[in-house]
């Protein structure tokens, strides 16, 4: 089973990443996902991504295009062939 | 058919080239964006534009926002971006109003698309709001640094602003922008607005356009409903 993580923006400009692929035997929640994630980007993602338990705010996680606050936050399960795709919206104007 | 437009005349049917000219738009803001699209909208001749914004120009204005200069500090933005876009005299109305955009606003009623052209997203959760529920296409644009993102959002059609961005609220820092690449996600913005009112297929939908100016990359994103 493999998964597909994707940067964008600034997250991919700062890791000169433009993603990764991982093999998992079982699915996985996105808690897990950023623990991975942590352990190959030295903990970019958990500073990024995480506040208080939740996911903090100013970031967005994509799950194959849903926003994972209306899936199940960190919980969101993430199984063989899901797109999650991560990136820091542009806000100004 | 204004006599202007000759040279865009082959890319639109007769049809369509007659339907850009009776087109209204509301652009809420005259800061980047804001400037950048009512300049690519009057020179695609539509008919009327709706400029809002409630700011004062500021000397830190001045790296992108294309109407105003060191003599306009302190004057209404939408009222000098008035000024100089009625000087070109290419037969667009100009409706200038110095407004803050929050729930209390009442959308023009003969407005065909709303340009988003605002600088944080708690306003345009509002907006969008508004014009989704005046049934009004919302052309979102957002930029910071090199990077920047549209979203076109048509009611019943695609997917809802807060779908996508939920969870991203005003952090009260400021972004950093530039004017190129402010002109670029503006153009873009004008772009998919004129094919969503052209009612075009090929326009952004249900896709998330990613812009990245530093490595010249463009990608789109599938979206989907919750």
């Amino acid at each position: 089973m493999q998964i597909e993580v994707k940067f964008y923006s600034l997250f991919k400009i700062n890791l000169k990443s433009s993603g990764v692929k991982y093999d998992i035997v079982e699915t996985i929640t996105l808690l897990e996902l950023i623990d991975k994630l942590d352990k190959d980007f030295e903990g970019y993602f958990s500073e990024k991504l995480l506040e208080d338990g939740d996911i903090k705010t100013g970031s967005i996680i994509l799950l194959n295009g849903i926003n994972v606050l209306h899936i199940n936050h960190l919980e969101t399960e993430i199984n063989d062939g899901d797109i999650v795709t991560l990136f820091p919206p542009s806000a100004g104007g | 058919m204004k006599d202007y437009l000759q040279r865009q005349f082959e890319i639109f049917t007769e049809e369509e080239n007659n339907k850009i000219e009776k087109m209204n738009v509301m652009v809420a803001g005259a800061g980047g964006l804001g400037t950048n699209q009512a300049q690519q909208l009057i020179r695609m001749g539509i008919n009327k534009i709706y400029l809002y914004d409630h700011d004062k120009v500021e000397l830190s204005n001045l790296n992108r926002q294309i109407f105003y200069g060191k003599d306009d500090i302190g004057k209404n933005k939408v009222d000098i971006a008035k000024k100089q876009l009625d000087k070109f005299d290419l037969d667009t109305e100009i409706v200038a109003i110095h407004e803050t955009i929050d729930e209390n606003i009442e959308l023009p009623d003969d407005i065909d698309l709303v340009f988003d052209a605002l600088d944080n997203f708690n306003t345009r959760f509002i907006l969008e709001e508004l014009s989704y529920s005046s049934k009004i296409p919302f052309i979102h644009g957002g930029i910071e640094s090199w990077f920047g993102q549209v979203l076109v959002i048509k009611p019943e059609e695609t997917i809802r602003l807060k779908d996508v961005f939920s969870g991203v609220e005003n952090s009260g820092k400021t972004p950093p922008v530039m004017s190129p690449a402010v002109s670029i996600i503006a153009s873009i913005q004008v772009l998919e607005g004129i094919k969503v009112y052209l009612q075009k297929e090929s326009y952004l939908k249900n896709k998330l356009l990613i812009v990245d100016l530093e490595s010249c990359e463009i990608q789109k994103v599938d979206l989907k409903n919750t």
